[in-house]
Formats: C-alpha cells, structure tokens, sequence
C-alpha cells in the first residue's frame, strides 16, 4: 500500500522523538544552516531557521550563503516573567539575537538573529533563567495562553494556574531537548526506533499539525477566545470561578484561493469544573491525535477535524474519553479584545500597569529607550511582568509607593504607556519581513506608518479616542488574528493587501473580504468614506465592525464555513 | 640518489671507489668540471711548469641570501650567475641552510639580506642570524665580506637587518671587501650595479695559489630564470572580477579581484604572489601640489599619479624636505625617536601640509621615490582558471589628524577601478610556500582574513590534480554571517572531498573573542596526529595580528619550550612548515 501521510509524518517518525540530525547539524561549520529536515524538527525544541529576506539578493555572488539565523520562541505559559527572569532575558538579547525583544500574540517572547554557533549557548542562558523553549513551536500544544495578569483577581490567578498546568502536562516527554540543548551530551543511541511509551501521550508521531490552548476571564477576550484550537472560558458566580466553557474547533490560518481553507472561530462545546479541566484538554488533544488528518497538513488542524465530524461527534467522543459528560454551557460576556492600557487597581490594593508596546518590538529607539527602561525597572525588582496576547507589556504586582517609580523611569526614557490614537491602541501586527519565510508582504514594519495615515482620517472624523480593532499579517496564516479584526489586512504582495471588515468587537465574529489586492492610496480611498459615514451614522455605542455590515459594506461571517461566502468585493 | 660515476672496475681499491664516488657525486656541476681542470693541471705541473697555467684555480665565492619575499633570493642568483662567468667557483646559500660554523671556514662571502617584520631578519635566516649575533659566534679573521640590505624607508628600522650583519661580521674580525649599500623598494637597477662592482674588488690582482675545495655542502639547485613579467617589464593584464566579499553590514571590506590576460608568460603557481603597480588617487595627488604651491596643474598631477610614492613620510624624505627649505624644525623629525613619533600615522601630505613651503616641480620630484608595487598572495589556480589570477584584497582606510587616509592600491582596486579596466601586475614566485611535491601528504592551512587568499589556489589546484592527500583549512574572520569568505566554495570543495575538514573562528559573533589559534588548540591531539602523519604546516596572513601566535600555538602544540620551539624548527627546514605573512 502507499503511504499518502504528509512528509512531516515521516520526518517525525525517523527522528527518534525529535532529535533527527540537530547534534550533528550544530557540529557543521561550513553552513550556518541545518538540514533540512532537522528544521523541521527544530521547531518543535521552539526554534525556527530562518534568513535575512531583506539581503538574499546578492548573497551567493558574494559567495556566501543566505544570511541563515534563528529565531528562538520561548514557553512562558501566561506570560508571566520575573524581574530576575527579565534582565537575563534581556541579556540574553544583546549578547546572541539581535538586540530586541519581541512579545507575540501568544503572550511570549521571541528572539531573532541568532547565528547557529550560539544556538546552544543561546538555549542554555534561557534554562538558565529557569525557562525553556520546548514545545514553542512544532506539532504539539504550544504555549497557552490566559487573559492577562494573575494578580488582578483570585478568579485571574486560577485562570494562569490551568494556563500553567495544562502547558506542564501536555509537553513532550522526549529527552532530546536536553540531550541537545543543555547537557550538551552525544544524542543517545539513535539507531534505536523510538518507543510510544517514552511519549505517552503524544506517540512518536506527535500531533498531525500545531494545537494551541488558551483561557479567558470574561469580560476580557484579551485571548481570542475563539480562535484557538482549545480553549477555556472561566464562569464566575457570586465572586467564585465555578468551572469553564470548553470550546473548540478555533483557527486562523488559511491559503489565498483555497476555498476549503479558512479561518474559524471556535465552537463552545460544554462546561466542565475546574478539576476537570486538564482531562477535558488532555483528550480533547488525544481525539485531534487520533482523527486530525495526518496526510494533508492544509487540513490538519483540529478546526478542520471539528467541522468534519461536527461539534456534537466531537463531543461525544471527548466524553467517551474522559468516562463524564460535560456540562451545558453557561452564560459569559465578552467586552473587548484588546488591552485596557494604564494603570489599575486590584482588590488586594496592588498596581498594575499595562503599557503599549508597537507590535511587541521592544527596543531602543532614539527618544523611546523602552527596553533600557524595562531593563531598569527589572533592576529595580519592584514589580514582575506580564506579556499579554496583544503584544503589550504589563508591570504587574506594584505596591501603590514604587508606583511613582515606574512612572519616572518610563518617562525619563521616553517610553509612552497610552498609543497615539484608539485605533493604534487596538492596533496588532504579525512579523512578516525580513525574518518570516511566508511574508508575502510587510505587516510589522509597514502597520505603524498605514495607522499613522488612517489616524488623520480619524482625527477628522471625531473618532481618534475610538477602539477601533486593526490588524494585519503579512500573508493569511494569520499571526496577529487579523480575521477577527474590524478592519483586517492580509498580505498578497510587496505593498498590496486584502482589506476586511466586520468583525465583532469581542472577538465573537470573524471578518469578511471586502477589497482585494489594495496598495495604501486605494486603502484610504476606501476607508475614508466609511470612517466619515461611521462617525455620523452610528447608533449608541455600535462599534465599527457592526457598523460596516449593518451598512452594508460586508455581509456578516457567521461561521468559518462562510468566511468566503457572500462576498461582494469593491474596487 | 645519483647513481655512482666511478664503475666497480675503475682501478681503486673498493673502498676508494664509494669514497670518491661519495665525493663525485654530491659534488655540484661545477665542483666536478673544476676537479677535472684540477687533476688535469695536477698532472700538467708534474709534467713540468709550462703545462701549469692549464688549471687555474678559481676563486671561491660563497653568495648568501637572507630573503621572504624573494627579492634577495633572485639577487642572489643573478649574482652566481655573473660570478660563473667571471670565473668564480660560487656557491649560492639560503642563510636557512647555512650556519656560522661554515662561514668560519669559508673565504669569501656576498651577503643579500632584507630586513622584515619592525627591523627583523626574514623568517628563515632568524637562526643564522642570531647564532652570528651571539657571544659564542667563531671569530672570522680569514673571510672577506660584503653586504647589500634590502629593505623599504617607509619603515622606521630602514635595512636593520643588513647593517648589523654588516657590522657584526666586521667585529668578528673579517675583512669588508666593498662597502654595503641599503636599498629601497626600487633596488634594481642599483643592485645590479653594486654586485659587478663587488664581484671585481673579490677578483684577485693574481689567481691565488691556495687551492680551497669546500665539498661540504652544496647548495640547493635553484632554477634562478625570472619570470617573464616583472616589476621592471609588468604585465597589462584585464580585471575581468572585483567583487567585495563581506556581506552588506560587514565591519570588513574584502575585495575579490580577478586578473586576465592571454599572455603566454603569464603563469605563476599557486602560493606565489602577483604583484600589483597601482596609481595613486588623484585627488590626493591634487591636495599634495596644493600644499607646496604647485595646485592646478593636470600635467603634475598625472605623474604623481602614476609614477611617484606620495604617501610614505620616510626618513630620507623629511630630511631631504627640511634641507631644500633650510627649516631646522623639520630636520628634527627626521631623528631617531622623533621621527618614529611624527610618522607613525602621518603621510607626505601632513608633512607638506603642517609645514607650508613652496616647490618648485623639479624640487618635489627629486623627495619622491618611485611608487613601488604592492604583493598579493595568488588566490587561484590556473589549472582551474586558466590565463587568470585571483587576488583577495583588504581595503585599507583609516582617519588620522583629521585626513581620511587610502591605502594606494587597495583602493585603487576598491575605489578606482572597475570591471573591463586594466591593471600592471607582475609574478612573484615563492618558492618558499608551495604545495608539497608529494600529492599524498597531508596539508594544514591557516590563515585569517585575507591569509585566506593561497589556500583558495591551492584547494583548487587539489582538486583539479585530484590530489589524493587530506587537508585542513582554519579559517578566521570577524563574523560568520557576513565575512566567511568564499563560504560556498569550501561547501563544494568540502562535498567534492576536495577539502577534508575546516575549522572557523569568529572573533566577534560570541561575548570571548576567538581566534584560529585557539581552534588549533582545541584541536591539538588531531593536529599533532597529522603533523605526525607527514603533514605540511602552512600560515598565510598578518603577522603582528595572527602568525605570531599560530606560531606559539604550533610550539605548544609540538611539546612547549624547547622541544616544540626545536620540533617547529625542524619543520621548517624539512619545508614542512611554511608562513606567508605580511
Ligand atoms: C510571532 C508570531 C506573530 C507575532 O507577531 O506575534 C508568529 C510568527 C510566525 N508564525 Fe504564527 N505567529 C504567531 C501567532 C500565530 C497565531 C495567533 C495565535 O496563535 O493566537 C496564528 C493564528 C492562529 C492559528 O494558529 O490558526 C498563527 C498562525 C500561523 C500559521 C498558520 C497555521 C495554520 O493552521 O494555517 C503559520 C504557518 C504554519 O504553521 O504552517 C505560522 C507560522 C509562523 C512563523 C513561525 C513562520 C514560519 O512558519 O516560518 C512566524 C515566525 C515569524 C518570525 O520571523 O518571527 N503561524 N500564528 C506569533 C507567535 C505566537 C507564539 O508566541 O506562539
Ligand atoms: C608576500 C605578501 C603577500 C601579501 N598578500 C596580501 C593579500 O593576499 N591580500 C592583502 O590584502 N594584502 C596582502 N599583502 C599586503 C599588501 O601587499 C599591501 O601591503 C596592502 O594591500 C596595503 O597596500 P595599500 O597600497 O592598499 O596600502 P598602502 O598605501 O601601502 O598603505 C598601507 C600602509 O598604511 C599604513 N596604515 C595602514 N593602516 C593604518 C592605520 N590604521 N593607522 C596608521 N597607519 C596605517 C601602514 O603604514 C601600512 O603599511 C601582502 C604582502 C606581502 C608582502
Ligand atoms: C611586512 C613587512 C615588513 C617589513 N619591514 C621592514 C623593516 O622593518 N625595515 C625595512 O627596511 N624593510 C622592511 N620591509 C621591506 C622589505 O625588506 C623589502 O620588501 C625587501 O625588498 C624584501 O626582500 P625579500 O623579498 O628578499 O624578503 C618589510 C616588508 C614587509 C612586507
Ligand atoms: S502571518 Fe504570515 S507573514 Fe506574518 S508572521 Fe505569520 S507567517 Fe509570517
């Protein structure tokens, strides 16, 4: 019989839980690169080889190969870091990557630039620093997220707890990650097939595509609840978390012109109490193991398992696996997606400041030396931090005398807490070029600039304090969520993008098409009569999302199976 | 091996015969033809006076040269050829395989030297020179001597190396025959001269009766015919390549230069050099006539140009400036320890222009010395790129006393130069940085930086011979993202088993600087293990920044102290450990 799995699957399967030829790779001077192959499996130790996009051209008449590096995603479940853990982050920074921090979507950090010979070295400062990289990145469960802050609230602090536990539980068992990274030792005995048993839960196969986890503490969908693979929504009543709503099924990533890709917000699939929530996880994981598609990764994500089998299948089994049946779900509302920037108070008197950080890019600027002053504050030890799933950063735990501190600090460095507008507040963008091998198109480079010219249109309008959710990435796999946005950019070429719109504030309703293969001067064509309509014909507190499609501009997305229905495009 | 001259049947006793075949044969060419004339005459005076006049003895004549770059090597040959034809029996010795004790009993010497380093001896003359210099030296009552020094005024130690040779023969109690000269960089013509003038002051009024037969030794069989093109009679020779190496945001800037012509003389092998005639930078040439009150004259500057050093603030020159202007503060720089001071990062043009005085054309073209050439270690094999040279060039740049300061030719290369021109280059052979004779030997190659430049040529030569020999590249830059030069040609000479291993050192991409040698001694057990193996030991690079202390290492390596020093020793007389550096 053939084998029609997808190439990973057999990469995987002659790795030897995940050490393939990485040892053997690092030992090869001549080539700043690894095989191939092992950059597969690289990921999964959550690192990434990349090249230098912006300098390819000319690379090899210099008789030099592609400016390889790497980038490095660290597991910081919550996101939750310490001051101590900070400064050797940042460190960590200037010595091997290339002199910035950048927070992700998923409420980490990542590192770029960092050459092959200083991999290892690179990887043994971040244990060092009592983190780790391991299942970053790879066909596992990746970092888990939580709605920002564990101090804010008892009920938030059970929500990092599960974050936190269900990242311990589900990690791969493999010794690999050590035996390459930290003790250095000769990778054992390879020839020896691996055994199931030393990946109980995971079998040598791993899972057939990337599973991503969060949690979330209504009001705030900080986390985008539903577009995750798994997903947790804390239930409170009378002050006290009583259990969550799983839900499931949740993505982003598509293909351009590949209608049976798509992005899908997730499904709610029951309740569960908080001793049952790991289970639940566990074998909500174990049925993707088992029915993802294993031979084309296009389709292998739980999203497309879920609406394959459909919601109720899916459940069933999940219950059969765990031996109970969960609950119906509870009632819960959403307010927002993004981040409440400034300072806030919690019951227990502490501070907590949340500051806006451009697309997550920590690093010294001219004017703005905000990583010297995060740096600073971290020497100061008078707070821990917080990276939120918005790509800011938080000041957490503060006692209301060294408030003034941070304040002086931030100032005396020129870094801002609040953003320029609403709309920049709001604003998220992925990577993209130079490091992202997909970038189709500029996301974090270009984002700041296209804001800057939307805000004028704004400022016309009487909307610049306004939320407006703006996102974009570099192509349609979607790093910054950019189909749950308002108003949506995704990449299809240097300097051109497909612009969406209406998506729900909360994060509830994913967005749809409205022009295709738009460059800047047809993109504020296009939003400028809508931003000036909006402002005068918008009810009570109607967002701009239900906005555009109540006036028509878009028809709603209902469910990602009609994310490519309906369009009408313009232009 | 020679087989023996004399048959068995010859009428010897057996002994007599391999006693005077041990002579005959390790006896060079002319040693036999003058033995000949010997036994002949021996007989012709016994046979009576007429016949005597038949043999007459020549006079000995030891030629020695301490050379690196080659200069005083050819010298010296030419020198043994004019010698022959004067009637000389002369000998030619590298000073690496001479040694005081043979100087004791020799009778007359010519010495060529250069001087190296900041005033050192060349490399291979180190061991002859300070076994001269000690106390334990044999007195030298019976030689007579003369010395030439080679060396370049640009340095402050001019010909260092000459003088105290000259000075110290002369304490050992020899006889100078002609005085020494010490040349600059443009030493030809002047060269020539002084060595027929010598070899007459060493031809006896009458031939001497004393009849002196040295069959100790003899030298090295050394093929003295020069390259077709020189730096008197220079090759026009296309750039068909000028690449610069370094990827963009490089500390470095490294220029890969290619060199065309269809000219049949144009050969070399690999681990020669290509020397390279630039011309100077026009502007800077301008701002020179500016500054003695010649500015505007396009004539001026064309010459400066093309022809004269207008860079190099040497001794001579600021004497010979401050004695046209009569000013006593200028000679004063020309001092010992003040001299050293002012021109350590000054040029010509400082000096015009801190001591403003007018020239006449006539008066500045009498300070400049001819613009000499520049060497380039060949980065190419001609049997893979046949009627070319490849050169990998170090732009020179640097800001001193508020001038933005231009290497000559780097820059000529890097700045004023471009694909389709031409360039004047010359051969340079060096015979003293070759791949061994024995394909099967094993080689070791480091360098760094533009050291790299003859490992090219010789990977490439490997690889076309299919050389079945292994070899190890040590190869060190700042980092390894943008200055690992040629990186994919080592990725295909090392996936065609060309190159066998390479080994790097970034100094800069980590917190700890690491440099080549510590990657030798990291790893040393191998390294011993293929110098063991017969290995060839070859350094290519700056000497102040990195040969030194590759060369230590290799001591280390070989046992420390004495042992590895004497080991290091070793190899290098057997040939087997080679440096090119500069
Ligand atoms: C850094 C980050 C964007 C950011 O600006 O913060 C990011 C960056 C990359 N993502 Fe992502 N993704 C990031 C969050 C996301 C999200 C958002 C989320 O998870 O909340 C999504 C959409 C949700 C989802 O997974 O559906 C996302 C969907 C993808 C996909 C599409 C997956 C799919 O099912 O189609 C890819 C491509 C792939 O996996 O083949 C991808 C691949 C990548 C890679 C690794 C490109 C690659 O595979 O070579 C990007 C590295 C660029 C660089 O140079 O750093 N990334 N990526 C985010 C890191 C998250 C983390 O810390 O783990
Ligand atoms: C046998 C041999 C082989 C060689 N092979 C190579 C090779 O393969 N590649 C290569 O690049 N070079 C090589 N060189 C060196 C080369 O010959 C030249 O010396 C070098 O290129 C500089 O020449 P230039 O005309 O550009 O600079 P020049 O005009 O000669 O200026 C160089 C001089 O400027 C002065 N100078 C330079 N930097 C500074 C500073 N920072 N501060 C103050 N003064 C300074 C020094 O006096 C230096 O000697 C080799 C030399 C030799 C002898
Ligand atoms: C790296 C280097 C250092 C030199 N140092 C001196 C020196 O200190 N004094 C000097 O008079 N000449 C010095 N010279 C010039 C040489 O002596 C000159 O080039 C000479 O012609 C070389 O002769 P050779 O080819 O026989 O070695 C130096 C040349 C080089 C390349
Ligand atoms: S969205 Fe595309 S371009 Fe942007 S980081 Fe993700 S993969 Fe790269």
């Amino acid at each position: 019989m053939t084998d029609n799995r997808a190439k990973n699957e057999i990469i995987k399967e002659n790795s030897n839980l995940l050490r393939g030829g990485i040892a053997e790779g690092l030992g090869n001077v001549v080539t700043g690169a690894l095989e191939e192959d092992d950059t597969v499996l690289l990921k999964f130790h959550g690192s990434y080889m990349q090249d230098d996009r912006d300098i390819r051209a000319g690379r090899s008449k210099k008789k030099l190969e592609k400016a390889y590096s790497f980038m490095i995603r660290l597991r910081i479940p919550g996101g939750l870091v310490a001051a101590k853990q900070w400064i050797a982050l940042d460190d960590i920074a200037t010595t091997y990557a290339n002199g910035t921090l950048r927070m992700t979507t998923r409420e980490t950090f990542q590192y770029h630039g960092i050459i092959k010979s200083n991999l290892r070295r690179t990887m043994q400062a971040i244990n060092a620093a009592c983190l780790d990289s391991l299942a970053a990145c790879g066909d596992v469960n990746r970092n888990v997220m939580s709605t920002a802050n564990p101090y804010l609230s008892p009920v938030h602090k059970q929500a990092y707890d599960l974050a936190k536990g269900l990242s311990e539980h589900l990690l791969p068992k493999t010794g690999a990650y050590h035996e390459i990274w930290l003790d250095g030792e000769k990778v054992s005995d390879t020839s020896r097939a691996a055994a199931p048993e030393d990946e109980p839960l995971y079998g040598p196969h791993y899972l057939p595509r990337k599973f991503k986890a969060v949690v979330a503490v209504p009001g705030d969908n900080d986390v985008d609840i539903f577009a995750h693979c798994l997903g947790y929504i804390a239930i409170v009543e009378n002050g006290k978390l009583v259990g969550y709503n799983v839900t499931v099924g949740g993505g982003m990533g598509m293909t351009h012109g590949e209608l049976d890709t798509f992005p899908r917000t997730a499904d709610v699939m029951g309740f569960c109490t908080p001793d049952q929530a790991i289970d639940v996880g566990e074998k909500v994981l174990t049925v993707q193991r088992d029915w993802g598609n294993r031979n084309v990764r296009k389709h292998a994500r739980l999203k497309y398992t879920v609406e394959a089998n459909g919601i109720e299948k899916f459940r069933a089994e999940v219950e059969k696996r765990t031996g109970f049946k969960l609950g119906a779900p509870r009632p819960y509302k959403f307010e927002r997606t993004g981040d409440l920037l400034g300072w806030r108070q919690s019951a227990d008197k502490k501070w907590h400041l949340t500051a806006f950080v451009e697309n997550g890019r920590l690093k010294d600027r001219p004017g703005n030396t905000a990583r010297s002053a995060v740096r600073e504050i971290a020497e100061a030890a008078i707070c821990e931090f917080v990276v939120t799933s918005n790509q800011n950063l938080m000041f957490v735990n503060v006692t209301a005398k060294n408030k003034g501190k941070i304040d002086a600090i931030l100032k005396a460095h020129g870094m801002p807490v609040e953003a320029s507008s609403g709309l920049r507040r709001n604003a998220m963008s992925c990577v993209a070029l130079p490091t992202c091998g997909l970038a189709l198109a500029e996301a974090e480079r270009y984002l700041p600039a296209l804001v800057t010219h939307i805000e004028t249109l704004l400022e016309t309008a009487g909307l610049r304090d306004d939320d407006i959710v703006i996102r974009m990435t570099g192509c349609p796999n979607g790093c910054a969520r950019p189909y749950l946005a308002e108003i949506g950019f995704v990449g299809r070429g240097p300097g051109l993008y497909n612009l969406y719109l209406g998506a729900a504030f909360d994060g509830s309703r994913l967005s749809k098409m409205y022009a295709q293969d738009v460059g800047e001067d047809k993109i504020l064509a296009l939003l400028a009569p809508i931003i000036t309509r909006y402002a005068k014909e918008r009810l009570a507190g109607e967002r701009f999302g239900d906005y555009t499609i109540r006036a028509g501009y878009v028809a709603a997305t209902t469910a990602g199976n009609n994310f490519h229905a309906n369009l009408n495009l313009t232009g | 091996m020679v087989a023996p001259l004399l048959p068995k049947t010859a009428p010897f006793a057996p002994d007599d015969i391999s006693a005077l075949n041990n002579i005959v044969t390790r006896a060079t060419r002319e040693q036999r033809h003058w033995l000949a004339g010997f036994l002949s005459g021996f007989d012709a005076a016994q046979a009576g006076p007429a016949a005597a006049a038949a043999a007459r003895p020549k006079v000995p004549l030891t030629i020695l040269y301490g050379s690196e770059s080659g200069n005083c090597e050819s010298l010296a040959l030419k020198a043994r050829k004019a010698a022959q034809k004067n009637g000389f029996d002369a000998k030619v010795f590298d000073l690496a395989d001479y040694s005081v004790e043979l100087l004791a009993k020799a009778q007359n010497v010519i010495i060529y030297v250069a001087t190296w380093g900041e005033g050192e001896p060349p490399q291979r003359a180190i061991d002859f020179y300070s076994a001269l210099m000690s106390d334990t030296a044999p007195r030298l009552e019976k030689l007579n001597f003369a010395v030439l020094a080679l060396g370049d005024t640009a340095y402050a130690q001019f010909c260092a190396t000459g003088k105290a040779v000259d000075v110290r023969l002369e304490a050992l109690g020899a006889q100078r025959t002609a005085l020494r000269v010490d040349l600059d960089l443009d030493f030809a013509k002047a060269a020539a001269a002084w060595t027929d003038n010598t070899l007459k002051a060493f031809t006896p009024a009458e031939p001497s009766k004393v009849v002196h037969v040295d069959f100790k030794s003899s030298g090295p069989e050394l093929d003295d015919d020069e390259p077709e093109f020189t730096a008197e009679h220079p090759l026009e020779a296309e750039i068909s390549g000028l690449i610069n190496l370094n990827g963009s945001g490089s500390s470095r800037e490294t220029w890969h230069v290619e060199l065309s012509s269809s000219a049949r003389g144009f050969v070399y092998q690999p681990g020669d050099a290509i020397g390279v005639l630039p011309t100077n930078d026009p502007e800077l040439a301008a701002k020179l006539l500016d500054a003695v009150g010649l500015g505007g004259n396009a004539g001026l500057i064309k010459t400066l140009v093309t022809s004269h050093d207008i860079t190099t603030l040497s001794r001579p020159v600021i004497a010979a400036f401050a004695k046209l202007t009569g000013r006593t503060d200028i000679a004063w720089l020309a001092q010992g320890e003040s001299f050293a001071q002012y021109a350590a990062d000054r040029q010509l043009l400082d000096l015009f222009a801190e001591h403003r005085e007018k020239l006449t054309s006539a008066q500045l073209f009498g300070l400049l010395r001819p613009l000499p050439g520049r060497l380039y270690s060949v980065a190419s094999s001609q049997r893979a790129h046949e009627g070319e040279a490849h050169l990998v060039i170090g732009a020179v740049r640097w800001n001193s006393h508020g001038h933005d300061r231009l290497g000559v030719t780097s820059t000529y290369f890097a700045d004023r130069r471009k694909v389709g021109d031409t360039a004047r280059i010359y051969v340079k052979p060096n015979r003293h940085f070759r791949l061994p004779e024995d394909q099967a030997r094993p080689i070791i190659m480091i360098g760094a930086g533009t050291g790299i430049a003859p490992y090219r040529g010789f990977i490439e030569d490997r690889a076309e011979t299919g050389a079945v020999g292994k070899s190890w590249l040590f190869f060190g830059e700042r980092n390894y993202t943008n200055d690992f030069l040629y990186q994919l040609e080592w990725q295909d000479h090392i996936a065609a088993k060309a190159l066998s291993r390479i080994d790097v050192a970034f100094s800069r991409d980590q917190p700890e600087k690491i440099y080549v040698q510590h990657r030798l001694w990291e790893r040393r057990d191998e390294v011993l293990g293929w110098i063991n193996d017969g290995a060839h030991v070859y350094v290519c690079g700056d000497e102040k920044g990195m040969a030194k202390d590759v060369d230590a290492t290799l001591v280390r390596i070989l046992g420390g102290n004495e042992a590895g020093t004497a080991k290091l020793a070793e190899l290098r007389k057997a040939g087997r450990y080679q440096r090119d550096v500069y």
